[in-house]
């Protein structure tokens, strides 16, 4: 019992709120909150009450429900964008020049001329279907070893139902008059297995091109990497004149990367080992001037038939993807190429889904042996690469090796055309990667404005050749001409940069000054009022709890003393009449006793304002008569 | 007790809601009220200030306060429609886009040979006249001549005339005879004519055939310019005249123009194209045009994965005069969108490997009330004339052909035919080509209001193309791939075919970046409540509830403030009147109670939505009680509580 008593005490001592009842809390902070409605409740008459009432009750929900779309809005994360355009100093973009060709014909001949034999009979067979050509005989005998494990076949598709499938070397030449324009590659997974595929094409050209591609990486796979260097073009031999704005360069400035499609490229400027150029005007005069040769009738004829230069700005540190992003140069032409940087700056998570470097992506990127930054295109590589290994055994030449797996070659992994394409065609595989692959949050890309003219012009043709013919070779005799010979100009445009930047549309600052707007708005209120309208919610916990206490106690006293009417005053009430002097007023208001004079004739109290408050009237009709 | 039921009620409900006038009993009253008891800041400051100079600068700062929140809120209104832009990019698998390849030169010239011999006669006449051009030395074929002409009016209507010295004195090529020309003359491009100091100008003369002294004069700098104008002139009456089937047999087929086809690694041939007949560009093919219900799509990005063709470029079979350059025009465009391959193709090297990468942005504009762009096309008054979805260029080319149509009768040959329409020749509409000419220099003029009627898309598709070349094929694979390309086209000609008659395309998706560009509303009415109650509160700290207040109190409080007094003066009037002529003086009480401060005025006011409700109360309560001290220091708002007294006066006028 000393123990409850206690307990109340210090209830009462926390308390000292602003009344027992839940009525005189609720007037008196109708009273003195700051919100601007409450006020007006108990301010104004019934009627009038009763609107406030409902005004106050609507604006809060009001309140409330913008406060939720304001929340939802900020928790979207949205993002507006600013654009800026001009020039500023900018560092040059890296360039990469590739010959289209991947290596010199002279020296890869000896590799490919059991190759190169083969297809040179099909093509004959294909296209001079009759017996007895006289090249044929004088010829040695042909290697079908390469031809067994894919062979060329021609398929006649007259019956659609029974195509008729001839393998050109084994089939009677006769045959092969009826043939519709069909020529096709078939891909065997294991020799005189039925797991076959035939890959159709409805061009002799391409199913050849496709073949000898095929059939010529299996062989250049096995070819040491420093072998392969050496057999594509040198930088000195390539790379003729260099001019960057007023300085000269050469092909030392240029860093050598092996590239899988091209054989040997250069980069200008890739900032690996020095810092990256700057460039801070605009026009010819201040870009990359170059003179490259790529010497065409070096070419591998089967290989490819495009012939120019292969070029490609990208930023520093970045890998080259040409095939994506790379441009041709044409041989005998001077192209000039100016350049725009149209950047694109993300905020990367929660805002947009893009990666800052690529070490949240969970595809391991086999291009970082490069020392090369993340990029999407890396990263599908990587990814094609991956699944190549897992599911073939070997790694396909055109990507970088994972640790301890070899390039897939016809002598070790015999069916790895067929597993190579059957992955290539998958689109589940492709869906795979593109859904684990993300893009970069800061995305560069070099917009180029082309332009083209004839280079050298006829009338300077001659001296022109000379000179870089002796300069490269020393010798007098002119080893270059139009069909080798490009000049290149990159340079930056009058307006070199376009960024397009992102910042967060909402912060915590814009839903802390909407939130406070809306509230201001409709009811006038703040954080505080807020803290009020707690305080009021801890003060009527508050009043609960003294009401069940004084409600048991009341049950134990009646118990004990039923034999009185009423039941007296409770103690806390007693205490707080007495203590509670801030609210004695209230009391008086709230209590009907003060009101419930009878209309006697008299002098009804004075007005004085300190005297009197709004509950008077508001509560005095409802005990006047009755 | 002794009352009526239903007047029991109306006093209960008198009772419990027992109705009030204004706050206060005169408007200064009211407004010292109002200052007191608002919940905005500034007003309380001017009633408690004490001194003059002191409240005059108080209420100079809530004056101020208004005007700031006036201007800032009318600031807030006015930028509510404006848009903000965001770019979002993402990787994924993209449609890959339609991409249709034309030959430039529309039709073979050797099927055309019938019905352009005549034409083909004249202009080698012309040619011959004016620049000496014998025919010995050009490759047109000599069969044309064998044509026995029998001399077409038209060419002698819109004969080529030769200029001399800015003199009205032509020289027409046919008769060779100088002569005047007649009726009023205007070049169509005058500035240059006037600045050329050429002695020779060649140009043409369109007459309108209905009054012969309307003439317009066209003349070019360059005789080049002026025979192909000509040419062309004349080259669209015959065409207009050619069914369409027909045109499409005379021009190439998908055989003839498609060698090989390679998309996404795979090999594709003819079916995969789409025919589109282009009115001049004859027959052109649409790669991935969606006719069949799917449209491709590309999920790794690289030349390798994109459409490679090789086209055969047949240069043998151009026409001399309607085309002078050799290749293929290609577009890259939505399966949606109609290609204007004439106004916007990317032309194509012949013995060469154009590469083109693309690049695919998508954009989004907010339309009305944001900016001024049309969703669907719907809502623009010119009739889409193009079986495709709307664009500026459809609605541009529509609406000049619909002008065409009104103004000469017949349609423009470029543009697709309006319903009940029918393409212009000489033969039923001789006067066709005056009034094209002219009506084309109106609708370049923006005369014709076809640039203010037609809006441009909300949302479009773009592919921004980078085109670069390489020599194709390479000098050591030129000879293979030659013999093998022709072995492909094989059992159609047996000669082997030529470098310059092939040209070899590669569409490609640079990346599988998709940019998109859209506009979003910068504010919702959430943001701007949120931005009116910041700039209230800020300067204020006032909320709606202020402004109910300000109602209340400045509208509905004033008001019936003003009209009570009016409605007290009158009464006096009135009294004083009635006094006036019963000769009695003044009650001591009267004059009480006319002091404002006297409550008992009150409720003389004119009914207002409080006092709509009053009924009058039961008069069973006679006792007269004396009224409270008119102290105005203690009256405050709820001095009109006493109202027993009040309607009690009511009842006993």
């Amino acid at each position: 019992m000393n123990l409850k008593k206690y307990f109340i005490r210090a209830l009462h001592r926390l308390q000292k709120g602003p009344g027992y009842t839940y009525k005189e809390l609720l007037v008196w902070y109708c009273d003195n909150t700051n919100t601007h409605g409450p006020k007006r409740i108990i301010k104004e008459g019934p009627k009038k009450k009763l609107i406030w009432f409902f005004l106050t009750l609507l604006f809060a929900s009001l309140v409330f429900w913008q406060w939720g779309i304001l929340i939802n809005t900020y928790l979207s994360y949205n993002v507006t964008s600013s654009l800026s355009i001009g020039f500023k100093t900018m560092k040059f973009p890296a360039v990469t020049v590739c010959n289209a060709n991947p290596f010199k014909y002279s020296e890869v001949k000896h590799l490919l001329k059991e190759l190169d034999r083969l297809i040179e009979a099909a093509l004959e067979r294909i296209l001079q279907p009759t017996p007895g050509n006289s090249s044929e005989n004088a010829s040695p005998p042909l290697d079908l070893g390469l031809w067994h494990q894919i062979p060329l076949v021609l398929i006649d598709e007259h019956d659609k139902d029974n195509p008729i499938i001839l393998d050109i070397f084994e089939s009677n030449q006769t045959a092969l008059v009826n043939e519709t324009a069909a020529g096709n590659e078939t891909a065997c997974s294991h020799q005189g297995s039925d797991n076959c595929t035939y890959r159709n094409f409805t061009s002799a050209a391409q199913a050849v091109t496709e073949w000898y591609i095929l059939q010529s990486t299996s062989i250049l796979s096995k070819v040491p990497l420093h072998e392969r260097i050496r057999m594509g073009y040198q930088a000195e031999d390539m790379i003729l004149a260099c001019l960057y704005g007023a300085e000269p360069c050469n092909y030392k400035n240029f860093t050598q990367i092996y590239h899988p499609d091209h054989g040997n490229c250069y980069i200008f400027n890739w900032g690996m080992d020095e810092e990256a150029l700057n460039s801070s005007n605009p026009g010819a005069e201040f870009g990359l001037k170059l003179i490259l040769d790529i010497s065409q009738q070096d070419y591998i004829p089967y290989l490819s038939s495009a012939a120019g230069a292969r070029l490609m700005l990208h930023q520093q540190k970045s890998f080259p993807f040409l095939k994506d992003q790379g441009i041709y140069a044409m041989a005998g032409t001077e192209t000039s190429i100016g350049v725009l940087v149209d950047e694109l700056e993300r905020m990367g998570y929660p805002y947009s889904d893009c990666t800052m470097n690529g070490s949240d992506v969970p595809v391991k990127n086999l291009y970082s042996q490069y020392n090369t930054s993340y990029s999407i295109q890396a990263c599908l590589r990587s990814c094609f690469q991956n699944h190549m290994v897992e599911i073939c055994g070997c790694g396909h030449y055109m990507f970088p090796l994972p640790e301890g797996v070899n390039y897939c070659s016809n002598e070790d992994n015999p069916g790895w055309a067929y597993c190579y394409s059957s992955l290539r065609s998958s689109i589940r595989h492709r869906q795979i990667c593109i859904d684990s692959c993300k893009e970069t949050c800061n995305d560069t890309q070099y917009k180029m404005t082309i332009s083209m003219a004839d280079w050298p012009s006829e009338a300077s043709e001659d001296w022109i050749f000379h000179i870089l013919s002796y300069e490269r070779d020393m010798s007098t005799n002119v080893t270059l001409d139009r069909n080798g010979i490009i000049k290149l100009n990159i340079y930056f445009q009058e307006y070199n940069y376009r960024t397009i930047s992102e910042s967060a549309a909402t912060t915590i600052v814009w839903l802390l000054s909407s939130l406070g707007g809306q509230f201001g708005f409709w009811m006038g209120g703040s954080v505080l009022c807020l803290i009020e309208f707690g305080e009021i919610i801890i003060d009527s916990l508050w009043i609960t709890i003294i009401n069940v206490i004084s409600w048991c106690r009341g049950l134990k006293q009646k118990r004990v003393q039923a034999r009185y009417p009423d039941a007296p005053p409770t103690v806390s009430e007693l205490v707080e009449a007495h203590t509670n002097l801030g609210f004695q007023h209230e009391d008086a208001g709230a209590l009907p006793r003060d009101e419930a004079l009878p209309p006697e004739p008299g002098t009804p109290p004075p007005n004085y304002d300190s005297l009197r408050v709004q509950p008077l009237d508001v509560l005095g009709p409802d005990s006047d008569v009755e | 007790g002794a009352m009526a039921p239903g007047k029991k009620i109306t006093a209960r409900i008198k009772r419990t809601l027992p109705v009030r006038g204004p706050q206060a009993p005169t408007l200064s009253e009211l407004m010292r009220w109002y200052c007191l008891n608002t919940n905005t800041h500034g007003c309380r400051r001017i009633v408690v200030s004490r001194g003059r100079l002191r409240r005059f600068i108080w209420i100079l700062l809530t004056l101020s306060a208004v005007g700031l929140i006036l201007w800032q809120c009318a600031e807030l209104l006015m930028n509510y429609y404006s848009a903000s832009v965001s770019v979002t990019v993402q990787f994924q698998k993209l449609p890959f886009p339609a991409v249709t390849i034309c030959n430039i030169n529309p039709y073979k010239y050797s099927s055309m040979k019938d019905y352009l011999s005549e034409l083909d006669k004249e202009t080698k006449k012309a040619l011959e006249t004016f620049y000496g051009f014998s025919e010995g030395k050009s490759k047109v074929r000599r069969s044309v001549d064998e044509w026995n002409s029998t001399g077409s009016d038209f060419f002698k209507q819109i004969p080529l005339l030769k200029f001399e010295d800015f003199s009205k004195t032509v020289t027409d090529f046919r008769s060779g005879q100088k002569r005047k020309i007649e009726g009023s003359v205007f070049h169509k491009d005058s500035s240059i004519v006037n600045s050329g100091d050429s002695n020779d100008i060649i140009g043409f003369q369109l007459c309108d055939a209905n009054n012969s002294s309307e003439c317009a004069l066209y003349t070019f700098s360059s005789g080049v310019n002026a025979i192909q104008e000509w040419y062309k002139l004349h080259y669209m009456n015959i065409m207009a005249q050619i069914p369409l089937e027909t045109k499409e047999k005379l021009s190439y087929s998908a055989d003839d123009l498609l060698l090989t086809c390679f998309f996404d690694g795979l090999s594709c041939d003819k079916r995969h194209f789409t025919r589109f007949h282009h009115p001049l560009h004859g027959n052109c093919y649409t790669f991935n045009s969606g006719e069949n219900g799917t449209i491709l799509s590309t999920s790794t990005g690289g030349s390798e994965y994109g459409l490679q063709v090789v086209l055969y470029i047949d240069e043998a079979d151009y026409n001399p005069f309607l085309v002078t350059s050799t290749g293929a025009k290609i577009i890259v465009h939505d399966q949606n969108e109609y290609p204007f391959i004439e106004d916007i193709g990317t032309e194509i090297e012949t013995a060469a490997a154009t590469s083109i990468g693309m690049h695919f942005t998508r954009s989004r504009k907010l339309s009305k009330p944001y900016s001024d762009c049309t969703e669907t096309g719907a809502d623009i008054p010119v009739e889409n004339l193009y079986n495709k979805s709307y664009s500026l260029q459809i609605c541009l080319h529509s609406c000049f052909q619909k002008a065409m149509v009104d103004s000469c009768g017949c349609a423009q040959y470029a543009q697709p035919l309006p319903a009940g329409a029918e393409y212009c020749n000489y033969k039923k509409n001789p006067n066709w080509m005056y009034c094209y000419y002219r009506l084309h220099e109106k609708f370049v003029k923006e005369q014709l209001g076809c640039q203010q009627i037609c809006k441009d898309a909300c949302s479009f598709k773009e592919w921004a193309l980078t085109t670069s070349i390489a020599q194709w094929p390479s000098t050591v694979s030129e000879d293979w791939m030659l013999r093998v390309l022709s072995w492909d086209k094989g059992q159609k000609i047996n000669k082997k075919l030529n470098k310059t008659d092939l040209a070899n395309v590669m569409v490609f998706y640079k990346d599988l970046n998709e940019r998109f560009i859209s506009e979003n509303p910068a504010n919702t009415l959430v943001i701007l409540l949120s931005n009116f109650g910041g700039q209230l509160g800020l300067w204020m700290s006032c909320s709606v509830v202020c402004v109910i207040e300000i109602v209340e109190v400045f509208f509905i409080d004033s008001l019936s403030i003003v009209m009570r007094r009016q409605w007290q003066k009158a009464k006096k009037w009135w009294n004083d009147r009635k006094r006036d002529r019963s000769g009695k003086p003044l009650q001591a009480s009267d004059l009480e109670r006319q002091g404002h401060d006297n409550p008992a005025c009150v409720d003389e006011d004119l009914p207002t939505f409080n006092t709509a409700l009053r009924l009058p109360l039961p008069q069973d309560n006679p006792l007269p009680r004396t009224p409270p001290p008119n102290y105005s220091t203690l009256r405050l708002e709820t001095a009109f509580t006493e109202q027993l007294p009040d309607t009690l006066e009511v009842g006993q006028h």
